[in-house]
């Protein structure tokens, strides 16, 4: 596990105006006085970490809804961050926000505190598909907020949207793609719509209120997204993200593909350092009485074997447009990967689904679709069945 | 003599057989109430759940009757399905009278009728008992009317009881002494006594259950089978009780046990006759006939590594169930296994969940084959049971398959789409009669090797479960049988191969084709589905390539998750077949055989 590069600090913001319907992440809905709370409790569980060591240059604000915490609360918090933690002053810091939350007075409240990536939790410049996914802001708050936020210059403004709804036509898909296009931002997030189980939308799946595309509609959607944005200047680098150039892909993002340390903090926050993994206590109530009480928020953890480390890194490695440098997998995890998978890696040469260039592995997009599927394949031990 | 009965009881599946013999045996103080278990005489967990008897075994029971008079009641339990009537027959060869349960609710059904027929074959005296009258939807006096019309028995003195509650149980006592007649046979002549059941007890070796019809057993006789010509030294003789109870002999009109070492089921066949070699019979009972299997299947384990437990587990069975023969198999996609010859349908799925529960092994079952005649254009003959041994199309001059005779039982609404059922699986000769009102019997001459296409099934969603059948093997008919091969990606999977009517060929082999592609998981290729017979192809479907397989999201919380999904993923395929490039997993093979077909 390299620790030469500097490690990244996540801060889960649990909160939200209201609950989308597809998301499974660590949410609920909070009054005021419990946002404040909250805000009270990471600068404690910042504190109570003084011990981290790894050096850290990233801050990634997520969750949830970050915009819900006032300026003068991100600014509390970014300062009591950076008095605990070694966080370089340099830090690059990404805030997302959603687009009924940006005005110009917050986007420049956001820029005087540092932040240099503004995510925004677009999702779709539909009106239909806004409804859909029971999102709060309209197709023209969405372009508005863009807007703001490309004139307020951060260095990245990147535009989240979901795609594969029910019904969703390959014209309705292009529309989307090219506004997101239109407007110019320097990196975009495209996710294609997962249904989880414990959702509105997966207890809608149950009744057979929602049904998901097939597999094969699905690729069509997937590749459609790729080649457009290949073709709009916007070259994937990530199985969801597209950036306009390397500089603007997620620096952050990448540390978790990478095996680089991260710290996080607030509820379900995970972290990782050499070869542990630990994770917070997903409900902000429990969450937030344990750190009120003087200790972590931590829930649970595991440690990384070899095995696991080695499987965690081609599965990562092949989300990743670069791929797997094959020479560095070796020297870390053991495995010549490429000759003790020849048959399987000519095959999805042949069929075009995955490049070896630059002593490197790579999926091509066809690949990418399939990446996880190619993990899963990929035999990983010394001498298999 | 006068003192004794021999008796079983005899019912269609569920009508409550082995409730009764419970409550006779509680009854007579066989049982105290921490011994009682819920069904006494089904001894294994398995039958108990599929509330089927399989082994047939034996208990003597005390009656003091009304009279001061004490009565030994020899209770032979039978096994109650179709697929073992064989193993009936030879329990009623040991009775004298046959305790006939009918629900009261349901009926009388298939195996009610074909069960009081074969009895009545026996000679036996029939007991009728109306089970279940505490059932609301019990209609007793419907049921001795059916009893009268279906079976033509006095349905009108039929007892009425309800076993489950323990009602009115001592009239059953009653009638069994009052209306089943004692035995005869001479105890002074040579001794002839009827192998009726055998089992394996790992301490004692093979225990016989035997019916002496005439003559006397003695520890360190020296006894003869006379149909295997085979002399042992008898160890020990007895009744069975709860426990083994030693006697100093068993004689005519008794049923007991003979242990002799035996080591081995196999040297015992049930129905044989016990006769002293010194002094022996001048001629066996009549009646023998060798259990042999008519169905026939291959059993490989999904790894090599499990062949080895496979062995052990078969050796296991095959301790106890003489009718299972087996033998060494290989299959080109499967490796190692065992070609299997079964009973029928529910022995080999007996079997299989045995071997299931008593074992991790997991199988794989190739499909189901009767055994054919082939005789070549030279002349020759040879049973053929496998596919991987039929005979180049060329060279067969012709095939003859099995046929069954197949007894019906419906409700006459259904008659007429049981009839077009029957037609589907090519019936030759269609006969019905009504047995009472609304109840009809369809009489089907069919081939046997059509049955094992899901008939049984078929006929029970047909008919609403209403439906029952019974058969009896018949003759060998011509027919025009082909094997049609199942290729995977282009390579034929031997295992997957089966042998039917040529006119059933290509929806057959499209229904296969259309369940496998539906089980194996896609690929990172295209894979073909083919059925085939020689190099025609006659049935074809697609598993579509991988297409779509990758997480949206995978960041800091996603890849824990993520890992250990792949990690299952990884474990599964170890789970699975390779044939050729292709992973099959086991329940492809499973789903095949789950033929829910429409033809």
């Amino acid at each position: 596990v390299s620790t030469r590069e500097a490690g990244g600090l996540y801060v889960h913001v649990p909160f939200c105006r209201r609950v989308c319907p597809y998301c499974d992440f660590a949410v609920r809905t909070a009054r005021p006085e419990q946002v404040e709370r909250y805000v009270h409790a990471v600068v404690r569980e910042a504190a109570l970490w003084a011990d981290w060591s790894e050096p850290l240059d990233t801050i990634y604000i997520g969750g949830g809804t970050p915009s819900r915490l006032a300026p003068e609360q991100l600014g509390r918090l970014l300062a009591a961050l950076r008095a605990s933690l070694p966080v370089d002053p340099e830090a690059w810091i990404t805030l997302e926000a959603n687009p009924e939350d940006v005005d110009r007075e917050q986007v420049a409240a956001w820029r005087a505190l540092g932040v240099r990536t503004l995510s925004l939790g677009v999702q779709s410049f539909d009106e239909e598909q806004l409804r859909f996914l029971v999102r709060l802001h309209s197709p023209q708050q969405a372009r508005r907020a863009v807007e703001l936020a490309l004139e307020a210059s951060f260095d990245v403004v990147s535009i989240d949207l979901i795609y594969g709804l029910p019904g969703q036509s390959d014209a309705a898909l292009s529309r989307d793609l090219a506004r997101a296009v239109e407007l110019g931002p320097q990196h975009l997030s495209c996710y294609q719509l997962t249904v989880h189980e414990d959702t509105t939308f997966g207890r809608w799946r149950a009744t057979g209120r929602l049904s998901e595309a097939g597999e094969d509609r699905q690729a069509d959607m997937f590749l459609q997204v790729h080649r457009t944005l290949q073709g709009a200047g916007y070259p994937a680098y990530e199985v969801s993200n597209f950036a306009r150039a390397p500089r603007f892909e997620s620096r952050h993002n990448k540390k978790y593909w990478a095996h680089v340390p991260y710290l996080g903090l607030g509820p379900s926050a995970h972290s990782l350092r050499v070869h542990e993994r630990w994770w917070n206590l997903r409900d902000v109530r429990a969450w937030q009485a344990r750190v009120d009480a003087g200790s972590r928020g931590v829930d649970s953890s595991e440690r990384l074997g070899a095995a696991e480390l080695a499987l965690e890194a081609v599965m990562l490695g092949l989300r990743t447009v670069a791929g797997i440098d094959l020479e560095a997998f070796r020297a870390r995890h053991g495995i010549d990967l490429v000759s003790r998978n020849a048959r399987l890696v000519a095959r999805l040469a042949e069929e075009g689904r995955c490049r070896l260039e630059g002593g490197r592995l790579r999926l091509t997009q066809d690949g990418l679709a399939i990446a996880d599927r190619v993990a899963g394949e990929l035999e990983l031990r010394e001498s298999g069945p | 003599m006068k003192n004794v009965r021999n008796f079983c009881i005899i019912a269609h599946v569920d009508h409550g057989k082995s409730t009764l013999a419970d409550r006779l045996i509680q009854a007579c103080g066989g049982v105290s109430a921490r011994e009682f278990h819920d069904q006494l005489l089904d001894s294994m967990e398995l039958e108990r759940e599929r509330g089927i008897t399989i082994k047939s075994n034996s208990i003597t029971l005390e009656y003091r009757a009304a009279d001061g008079e004490t009565y030994q009641l020899n209770l032979i339990d039978t096994p109650g399905h179709v697929d073992f009537s064989h193993e009936v027959r030879r329990s009623l060869m040991a009775c004298d009278g046959a305790i006939l349960v009918v629900d009261a609710s349901q009926g009388v059904e298939a195996q009610t009728v074909a069960n009081a027929y074969l009895a009545i074959e026996h000679d036996l005296e029939i007991l009728p008992v109306v089970n279940k009258i505490d059932l609301p939807a019990a209609d007793v006096e419907r049921v001795r009317e059916e009893i009268v019309a279906d079976l033509g028995l006095d349905g009108e003195s039929a007892i009425a009881v309800s076993a489950r509650q323990g009602t009115n149980i001592d009239a059953v006592l009653r009638g069994i002494v009052e209306r089943l007649p004692p035995p005869t046979g001479d105890p002074d002549a040579p001794l002839r006594a009827l192998i009726f059941d055998a089992y394996y007890d790992p301490y004692r070796g093979v225990i016989l259950n035997v019916r002496v019809r005439e003559g006397r057993l003695r520890k360190g006789d020296t006894i003869r089978f006379m149909h295997a010509g085979t002399e042992h030294e008898v160890d020990e003789v007895g009744i069975q009780r709860l426990g083994r109870e030693p006697r100093a002999e068993l004689v005519a009109g008794g049923v007991g046990y003979v242990m002799t070492g035996i080591k081995s089921i196999k040297e015992v066949a049930v129905g044989d006759t016990v006769t002293q070699a010194d002094q022996p019979a001048s001629e066996p009972i009549p009646g023998y006939k060798a259990a042999r299997p008519v169905v026939f299947s291959s059993l490989y384990p999904m790894t090599t590594d499990e062949v080895p437990e496979l062995t052990r587990a078969l050796e296991k069975l095959s301790l106890n169930d003489a009718a299972l023969v087996y033998q060494k198999d290989s299959s080109t996609a499967l490796g190692f296994g065992f070609r299997c010859g079964f009973l029928g349908l529910l022995h080999l799925d007996v079997v299989q969940e045995r071997l299931k529960r008593e074992s991790d092994v997991s199988l794989i079952l190739s499909a189901p084959s009767v055994l054919y005649k082939v005789t070549l254009h030279d002349g020759t003959t040879r049973d053929v049971d496998n596919p991987a041994l039929w005979p180049d199309p060329g060279t067969i001059r012709e095939v003859q398959e099995p046929y069954i005779r197949a007894a019906i039982l419906v409700p006459e609404k259904y008659m007429g789409s049981v009839m077009t059922l029957c037609r589907d699986y090519r019936a030759v000769d269609l006969s019905m009669s009504y047995l009472a009102v609304g109840r009809v019997e369809v009489v089907s001459i069919m081939p046997l090797g059509e049955v094992l296409f899901d008939f049984h099934d078929k006929l029970k969603s047909l008919t609403r479960g209403y439906g029952s059948y019974d058969w009896d093997e018949l003759d060998y008919r011509p027919a025009d049988i082909a094997k049609v091969d199942i290729l995977v990606n282009k390579e034929r999977v031997d295992a997957l191969a089966f042998l039917c009517h040529a006119s059933k060929a290509r929806p057959r082999a499209l229904h296969y084709c259309e369940q496998l592609a539906e089980a194996i998981p896609r690929h990172q290729f295209k894979i073909p589905v083919q059925g085939a017979i020689g190099a025609d192809i006659i049935a074809r479907s697609t598993i579509n390539a991988f297409r779509k397989d990758v997480t949206a999201k995978c960041y800091g919380g996603d890849i824990t998750r993520k890992r250990k999904l792949l990690e299952k993923q990884k474990k599964g395929k170890e789970r699975m077949k390779l044939v050729g490039s292709v992973e099959i997993p086991q329940e492809a093979f499973v789903a095949v055989l789950r033929t829910d077909q429409d033809t």
